[in-house]
């Protein structure tokens, strides 16, 4: 997989809209929560918290940044308060069963076909793993009664992805308008622009 | 979003929801008055009914497990901190098409899930109640379309519905109270496709203002509609019936969940309900369920006690079966404009054209389709686990987000009985209360409909210029689970929301649906609270309650 | 039962700072004007007053309303340049009838043949549109009756000139009588606009059926006046009414915008997309050309 990362957006920052209408007082409360009180380890033992950072930085790469996108505090933040989605799968686990269950997985794995811990291994063998856990081609001694598949992409992708793309860094990659309260929209068709929104621009 | 932990609407006074900060007097009851009316649930049904009663003149009180918002103040402009309007308490869900819980299809908090819905308010086809003698599929409800229609214009009334002045669909009608919405550009798609292939397409009913209405400003087309409005545009129980509900008298009361139902003599006599850390029991003359298609049969089997001893009206065994939820796959695409699909409502646009017209189907029901919304968190969830992608690879795809533009159904399941909700008596809530297991599964009938749907929205996004097609796969709303019908022999209540087997408990939500319909079910909901609302008054004013 | 609204006192304040602002130009100008001028030269000093209030109109609503449309197109420029032109070229007129004649001709030529081209432009682009001509785009994409307001404002400054040179005639017959059902008919067409977008708002206060009863009424008696002169003193009454509604409605349009969400705090979004400032003046302008035909069709009379 290339790691090169390109978007039209390049000059959009979204947090330079803070001070504007776009932004309200709970908005900006929430917003700087999220980038200036990143929560500690609460739940994750060290060695889970490791692999998971690992596992984390093949799912959202983020090799253009200096500070990536935090997202391993906030899943053991969820893991923590026990926060779940509203349901688990009949097939599942509890939540908090189902992550350490998981992250066992993808260890015993990497143990397995390479010796040697999962953070250890370079990029390209970890991605393997990681698409085998995906299309659950897993050896069921590591993974118990979790489906890896499933875990996969209901738990593992499906929060580190929500996490990330809740970032304003995310936002600003993507051209995405963010917040909009009190002021919302005006210009609603086909290439139709405010001035408050991102800018594409192709070179 | 504020963590409203504790309850605000108490003392005297609620929540004034338009004003930050503010209250409005608000009746209270103590739990020993025995109330006429103790209603389980503030949402499109128990909300709506709360406020008919209570202007009808009797004294009601109704429960919300969740908070009293006032959404000027509490609600972020952000997907992920507004997480508590969800129930995301636990739930079981299982079969071979497991339902996702939870978010689209369960609130929390006074005005329920119409906090955060979408606001489409469809009428439904006049011939889907009866589906069974004049389509020939799934069963007859026990009213007809002419008996609700006043009624759901009475809902439309009383939400400002912003509708076209001509509908296509449906039976001719008044005109909607306001005005349809500019179509933004992802509704603007699914126009162009439709008229390339040859079917109409209409600007959507919503229920979210198109002009300014008393203290409630239009919408600013801000598109966190699924996230909660902080503008009052939209129309939800919470800044519609729910203040009217409190001015004519009755008494809300946040943050009390509700486990049991009392009962004494085969006539429940109050409920039992958990509220700033302590069980109390309220007594009341009648006792309306109104917490949609899980809570409301987990309550009736939680409740049961030795004269129902397999829950309350169950002795059919009808309870928590044919739940039903609509099939909804998606099909996305790329197209060369600028689509932006953050802006404004996310469903602007719809073509009900499968709902209407039975020609060249393969299967029983229909479908209608609608433009779509997403922001940035849930498209990318979407992408990558639809897609399977991660990596730099979803990096680089989520760039072309303005780009994208998408359609999905709002398809009718058929009610069947093996699709259910049931308790798990060795799992419990943080209430101690044993939590619900769902389990849902496709007949042939619904897959065949999903694979005819994803050919229409094929080629309405194909006719449109979007390319790259894929599709993905979801669902929306849940109904049934404690059915109206015309005897005890096939139905839990009888078309007023009266249980055949307890006199003095009713049922008014969407479990109470037959038949699931191709369209949004909130307006029917409220519509069928309107209704049972005068239904009451009228039996009270005839002696027979 | 009206619910409740927002506090209505900045109303108060506005308007009456509008109506303040108002008087004191209608004092200035009757300064102006010589006390005993002839009526053709006076009825082309309101032709040109007309036209450049409905100019003013003009050249501000379009360029708030290209600029909602980021000027996607570039001619759509024209409209607020050729109406910026023509303020300046009627308000001449105004003042000094004498001067400048046949550049200010130029200008109110043009901005008569801009307005035929907008209109021509918005069908145009209503036509393409998803919907064509359904209620939906009437409603929210370029109006198709908007751009005949330049070219109102062109004939009036026309008119204007061939008053100032005492030419008073038109097509063989008095020109007032002309003028009259002819300003009556363009006051149609603004109440056809300012309909349209108030039944888009709902009517949801009773202060929008103004604009769609009054001026309606002021355009049946100024039309009839022409014919049947003991018609004129309730055609006055009634467009001085029309007039007042041409100042007054952007005060109430103010107000619409503070009941718009964050409301003048959040003016980079309402100003476009609450109630239109610019708008209502439109009825101003006509009605200052109806009131100065009705002493024109007195003398016939």
């Amino acid at each position: 997989m290339s790691d090169d990362f390109r978007t039209p957006y390049a000059d959009y920052d979204v947090l330079a809209k803070w001070d504007t209408p776009s932004w309200n007082d709970r908005t900006r409360e929430v917003v700087r929560r999220r980038l200036e009180e990143v929560p500690q380890r609460r739940f994750l033992t060290e060695e889970e918290w490791r692999l998971l950072e690992a596992v984390t930085a093949r799912l959202i790469p983020q090799p253009d940044r200096q500070a990536p996108v935090p997202i391993v505090p906030w899943i053991d933040e969820m893991l923590f308060e026990n926060r779940g989605p509203g349901f688990r799968y009949a097939d599942m686990p509890p939540l908090r069963d189902a992550w350490r269950q998981g992250l066992k997985g993808i260890a015993g794995e990497a143990r397995e076909r390479h010796g040697t811990d999962f953070e250890d291994l370079p990029p390209d063998r970890q991605d393997e793993i990681l698409a085998d856990v995906q299309h659950d081609r897993t050896d069921r001694r590591w993974w118990g009664d979790l489906p890896a598949g499933g875990f996969f992409l209901h738990l593992l992708l499906h929060e580190t992805v929500a996490i990330y793309y809740s970032h304003p860094a995310a936002w600003s990659e993507i051209g995405y308008g963010g917040p909009a309260s009190p002021r919302g929209y005006v210009r609603l068709g086909f290439d139709a622009r405010d001035p408050w929104e991102a800018e594409e621009r192709h070179d | 979003m504020i963590e409203a932990e504790a309850p605000r609407a108490k003392a005297g006074r609620a929540p004034d929801v338009f004003r930050p900060g503010g209250w409005i007097p608000m009746q209270g009851y103590s739990d020993e008055e025995e109330v006429d009316f103790a209603i389980v649930g503030t949402g499109a049904g128990g909300g709506t009914l709360a406020c008919k009663l209570a202007e009808a003149g009797f004294s009601v009180v109704a429960f919300e497990a969740g908070p009293f918002w006032r959404p000027l103040e509490d609600f972020a402009s952000d997907e992920r901190a507004q997480g508590g309007l969800y129930w995301t308490d636990d739930r079981i869900t299982g079969g071979a098409d497991p339902i996702e819980l939870g978010s689209n299809n369960c609130g929390r908090g006074v005005g329920g899930t119409t906090v955060h819905y979408t606001m489409i308010a469809l009428r439904w086809r006049p011939e889907w109640f009866e589906a069974r003698s004049k389509l020939g599929y799934a069963r007859d409800w026990p009213i007809s379309f002419d008996e609700l229609e006043p009624y759901y214009e009475e809902a439309e009334e009383a939400l400002k519905v912003s509708g076209p002045v001509d509908y296509p669909w449906s039976r001719r009608r008044r005109r909607y109270p306001y005005r349809a919405h500019e179509v933004n550009a992802s509704g603007l798609v699914l126009a162009r496709g439709c008229e390339r292939i040859g079917i109409k397409w209409s600007p959507l009913p919503l229920a979210t203002l198109s002009a300014p209405r008393g203290m409630a400003h239009p919408c600013i087309y801000r598109g966190f509609c699924a996230y909660g409005c902080s503008t009052n545009a939209k129309q939800s129980v919470l800044v519609t019936f729910i203040p009217r509900a409190i001015k004519a008298g009755a008494e809300i009361r946040d943050h009390a969940m509700v486990g049991r139902i009392e009962m004494k003599d085969g006539r429940a006599t109050g409920l039992l309900y958990h509220r700033e850390g302590r069980w109390r029991r309220q007594k009341a003359r009648h006792v309306v369920v109104a917490g949609y298609a899980i809570e409301t049969p987990r309550l009736l089997l939680n409740s049961a006690c030795p004269d129902f001893p397999d829950g309350l009206a169950n002795d059919e065994g009808f309870v928590g079966t044919h739940l039903m939820c609509h099939s909804g796959p998606g099909v996305w695409g790329y197209l060369d404009e600028e689509i932006r699909s953050y802006k404004a409502p996310p469903c602007m646009a719809v073509t009900e054209h499968w709902n209407y017209d039975d020609t060249a189907k393969d299967f029983h029901g229909g479908y209608a389709f609608m433009s779509q919304g997403p922001l940035a968190a849930g498209w990318a969830q979407d992408v990558a686990t639809n897609r399977g992608l991660w990596g730099m690879a979803l990096r680089n795809e989520m760039t072309r987000y303005n780009h994208s533009a998408g359609l999905r159904i709002v398809g009718e399941v058929e009610p069947r009985r093996e699709n259910r909700v049931e308790v798990v008596p060795d799992e419990k809530d943080q209430f101690g209360l044993p939590i619900p297991r769902v389990t849902f599964s496709y007949s042939d009938n619904d897959r065949r409909l999903m694979r005819h749907s994803i050919g229409s929205m094929r080629s309405v996004l194909d006719a449109a210029g979007a390319r790259e097609l894929w599709d993905d796969d979801d669902t929306s709303h849940l109904m049934g689970g404690c059915a109206m019908g015309t005897s005890p022999k096939d139905s839990v209540t009888n078309a007023d929301g009266r249980t055949w087997a307890i006199p003095n408990l009713w049922i008014c939500d969407g479990s109470l649906f037959p038949t699931s319909g191709g369209v949004n079910p909130s307006l029917t909901i409220q519509a069928l609270a309107c209704r049972i609302g005068d239904r009451i008054a009228a039996m009270a004013a005839r002696g027979e309650l | 039962m009206r619910p409740p609204e927002p506090s209505r006192r900045p109303l108060l304040a506005v308007g009456a700072l509008v109506f303040a602002g108002a008087a004191g130009a209608w004092l200035l100008l009757r300064r102006a004007a010589p006390r005993d001028e002839p009526k053709p030269a006076a009825a082309a000093r309101a032709l040109g007053a007309g036209a450049a209030v409905l100019a003013f109109s003009v050249a501000t609503d379009s360029a708030l309303e290209h600029y909602r449309g980021s000027f996607e197109n570039k001619a759509m420029f024209i409209a607020p340049a050729v109406s910026t032109i023509t303020i300046a070229a009627a308000a001449l007129t105004l003042l000094r009838p004498g001067t400048g004649r046949t550049a200010k001709g130029l200008v109110f030529a043009a901005a008569t043949a801009t307005g035929a081209a907008g209109v021509g432009f918005h069908v145009y682009d209503i036509a393409k549109r998803e919907g064509g001509f359904d209620l939906n785009n009437l409603f929210y994409h370029a109006p198709l009756g908007a751009p005949a307001a330049i070219g109102l404002a062109g004939i009036f400054g026309l008119l204007s000139q061939r008053f100032a040179r005492g030419e008073t005639g038109l097509l063989g017959n008095d020109g007032a009588r002309l003028i009259a059902p002819f300003a009556a008919a363009a006051l149609l067409g603004t109440v056809a606009e300012a309909g349209l977008l108030h039944f888009r708002g709902s009517f949801q206060n009773p202060a929008m059926y103004a604009p769609v009863t009054l001026p309606p009424a002021a355009a049946a008696a100024l039309a009839a006046s022409a014919a049947a002169p003991r018609l004129i003193p309730a055609a006055r009454f009634l467009l001085e009414g029309t007039a007042m509604l041409g100042i007054a409605g952007p005060v109430f349009h103010a107000y619409g915008i503070h009941r718009n969400m964050g409301g003048w705090r959040n003016w980079s979004q309402m100003i476009l997309q609450g109630p239109p400032l610019p708008a209502p003046p439109a009825f101003l302008g006509i009605a200052i050309v109806g009131l100065a035909m009705l002493p024109l069709l007195e003398e016939d009379a």
